[in-house]
């Protein structure tokens, strides 16, 4: 890993209670005259989003005044959803109503889209719908380097998933996709992306002027593309990325990941391509890239992966005499 | 009418009046004090393990500018709001464990009108109402003459016998004139005494030369079997009221091997103290005897044990929460506790429990607390602190 990596890693990498203090992370808020928007895109979520609004609307608007906006963004919903969110006091929305002329697509992207239409704030806060463990340190704990520090532009969440632990050393805790397909990706592509430790997690924050800047796919790409736009026009150095410790939400089956990776992938290509990179192919990387926590440290750990190929058995002389000793 | 009950009764009704109006700004005002709920809730809070969950109470006490927020020897988290006055002091309690354990899933629901989970009635939302008590003062701008002292107890439940209510109440430093514990089941309970306990654990073991050729031999479930047979033939008399339950049974883990040994949870409530001793002695002698004719180990460890204890239902205290349930459309339900409020009377205060709302499945891992009646209960809570504090609750 490269000095810079490194550096970046130290400097940019945050654990949440760093930020415990809300009363100053208010102030410095007000004294830069910033503007913070949340948006929950929902679709049939009634059974978390109650206590996601009751808790952060509570926490980060009523108690600590963070949060200047707070909207549940909506695919069209079948179940409670919208009610259980207006019972706590959150703006809803349907993705649909919002920017009617540019029609209405339906997917998570749409709604994260249209919120930075919809909403007012400087920093746009954005949190999945389906987290069970909900606690305000996911939203402060990624609003807070845009707040400290003006280069950054973009931070993204990062967890543990809780039964990894090992006597002090856990594992990255990517989920299966991350882990199988984004990793390795980004280890032969795009090698200094791989210090983004969670790349698909789906909380994340950004100020306005980047993200009215890059292209929203509808669907499982997002995450991904705003990683691979943002890193195109403005590098590594205005990323952050924050430990939110853990993360509870429903597991995924097997064949929705398979569909997630697929739209993931054709999110991936088309950056290559439309980057020259499918034309032109660079030498693949042989590092893979992964990481471990130890006393609250982030490493990489670079392993390299060197995919060595035998030729066909009919070349080898050997084996041809052996065949046809004549 | 004496002058002075025709000030009680008009202070009293002065208090009443503003029942209404608490009712709706508590409404109002409800997601601070259902985040806590939430959020307590959330943290496993097993009786002897409730260290994380004191801390967050701490965080909060700190938060709200209470006075002097202290953890002391037994675990308790404390926090005073200053009274006006000071003289004297009301005591508020409630319980901060829980009676599941780290490894139960410790999620709460939040739906429209409920909250879900484990623990949650009992007692994170008793927990989460007690610490918004001063925030809801302020709210409705009530500044109190005497301090209130606010205390989330530890080692409630079980085993721990009141060990940290108790505690807390030994090396308090502060006068108290009167205190109130609260629950979050059920809205309309209303406590004034503490019934007569006696808990304890039966162990049986078959010894490791155990002769399995005899006659009766048998395993650990076959003999714990026998020995509840005997037990439910103590009789147990309708006067004084007495109640037997057995509450646990631990024993075996396979579906062919015989156990050998086990235990068994009981407990017995009473309003005779005497009578609870008596039934003491028979269980005593009956583990004794079972124990020399089957040839096992037999072994009753009494766990808990209180007296009796109560203020009258005709005291000022009791009549007045009354008044207040009544007023609040709440018909009052007298259940003697066995819980916190022993150890107030005990201790020398006057003291009630209430509950806070409608309550399913109570101790289940899904437990339901409904929220539309909880704005009542609080509200309750809230006008019983003001009378207490007006002084019309003393004899």
């Amino acid at each position: 890993m490269s000095t810079k990596e490194q550096s970046w890693l130290e400097r940019n990498t945050f654990h949440h209670s760093v930020f415990w203090d809300l009363i100053k992370l208010v102030e410095e808020k007000e004294r830069k005259g910033l503007k913070i928007s949340l948006c929950i895109p929902t679709l049939n979520e009634e059974k978390t989003i109650g206590k996601e609004v009751l808790i952060l609307r509570s926490e980060l608007m009523e108690r600590y005044p963070l949060v200047d906006e707070f909207a549940v963004i909506d695919s069209g919903s079948e179940d409670k959803t919208l009610e259980v969110a207006k019972n706590y006091g959150a703006d809803v929305y349907l993705a649909s109503d919002i920017l009617p002329e540019v029609g209405n697509k339906r997917g998570k992207g749409e709604n994260l889209w249209k919120a930075i239409h919809q909403l007012k704030g400087d920093i746009i806060c954005y949190v999945d719908a389906d987290i069970s463990n909900i606690h305000p340190r996911f939203v402060y704990g990624l609003v807070a380097p845009l707040i400290h520090r003006d280069e950054v532009t973009y931070v993204k969440a990062f967890y543990d998933r809780p039964l990894n632990y090992s006597s002090g050393i856990r594992p990255s805790g990517g989920g299966r996709v991350t882990e199988i397909l984004i990793r390795p990706l980004f280890s032969l592509f795009y090698p200094e992306l791989s210090n983004v430790i969670q790349p698909l997690s789906g909380e994340y924050a950004a100020r306005r002027e980047v993200l009215e800047q890059i292209p929203f796919p509808i669907g499982y790409g997002v995450e991904t593309s705003h990683l691979l736009d943002l890193y195109e026009k403005f590098g590594l150095e205005t990323f952050a990325q924050t430990d939110l410790d853990r993360r509870v939400h429903r597991n995924q089956t097997t064949n929705a990941l398979g569909k997630m990776s697929f739209g993931i992938l054709q999110t991936f290509f088309n950056r290559l391509h439309a980057q020259g990179k499918l034309d032109r192919m660079p030498d693949l990387d042989t590092f893979y890239r992964r990481f471990e926590v130890e006393d609250g440290n982030y490493r990489q750990l670079i392993q390299e992966v060197v995919e060595e190929e035998r030729p066909p058995m009919i070349d080898i002389e050997g084996y041809r005499n052996r065949q046809n000793p004549s | 009418m004496p002058i002075e009950q025709i000030e009680t009764e008009s202070l009293l009704s002065a208090i009443l009046q503003g029942l209404p109006n608490t009712i709706e700004k508590i409404r109002d005002m409800r997601d601070s004090f259902l985040t806590d709920a939430v959020l307590l809730g959330e943290i496993p809070s097993p009786t002897y393990g409730e260290e994380e969950r004191i801390r967050a109470v701490m965080d909060r006490f700190r938060e709200n500018g209470l006075k002097n927020p202290m953890v002391d020897e037994f675990g308790n988290a404390s926090a005073h709001l200053a009274g006006t006055e000071g003289q004297s002091s009301i005591v508020v309690m409630a319980h901060a464990d829980s009676v599941f354990s780290p490894e139960v899933r410790h999620e709460i629901q939040v739906g429209s009108d409920t909250m879900t989970g484990p623990g949650i009635a009992d007692n994170a939302l008793g927990l989460a109402a007690m610490i918004s008590i001063p925030r809801i003062l302020s709210e409705l701008n009530i500044k109190l003459r005497d301090n209130l002292i606010l205390v989330a107890n530890v080692k409630s439940l079980g085993r721990a016998n009141l060990e940290g209510a108790n505690g807390f109440l030994e090396t308090m430093s502060l006068p108290a004139k009167a205190g109130i514990c609260i629950e979050g089941s059920t809205l309309g309970r209303l406590s004034y005494s503490g019934l007569g306990t006696l808990r304890g654990e039966i162990t049986l073991q078959v010894p490791a030369d155990y002769d399995w050729k005899r006659f009766g031999a048998a395993g650990a479930i076959s003999h714990l079997t026998g020995l509840i047979n005997h037990i439910r033939e103590i009789p147990i008399p309708k006067e004084p009221k007495t109640q037997l339950v057995f509450g646990g049974l631990k024993c075996g883990s396979s579906y062919n091997t015989s156990p050998r040994q086990g235990s068994l949870r009981f407990e017995i409530t009473s309003e005779g103290d005497e009578l609870i001793g008596q039934v003491e002695n028979q269980l005593n002698e009956i583990c004794e005897q079972f124990s020399a004719e089957t040839g096992t180990h037999v072994q009753m460890e009494v766990v808990a044990k209180r007296m009796n204890c109560g203020i009258p239902f005709t005291h000022p205290l009791v009549k007045t929460t009354r008044s207040i349930m009544q007023q609040a459309g709440t018909t009052p339900k007298v259940d003697p506790s066995t819980g916190d409020l022993n150890a107030l009377i005990l201790g020398g205060l006057p003291a009630v429990t209430l509950g806070l709302t409608t309550v399913e499945n109570l101790r289940e891992t899904n437990e339901t607390v409904h929220l539309d009646p909880l704005y009542g209960g609080m509200a309750q809570v809230i006008t019983l602190i003001q009378a207490i504090d007006q002084g019309i609750c003393e004899l």
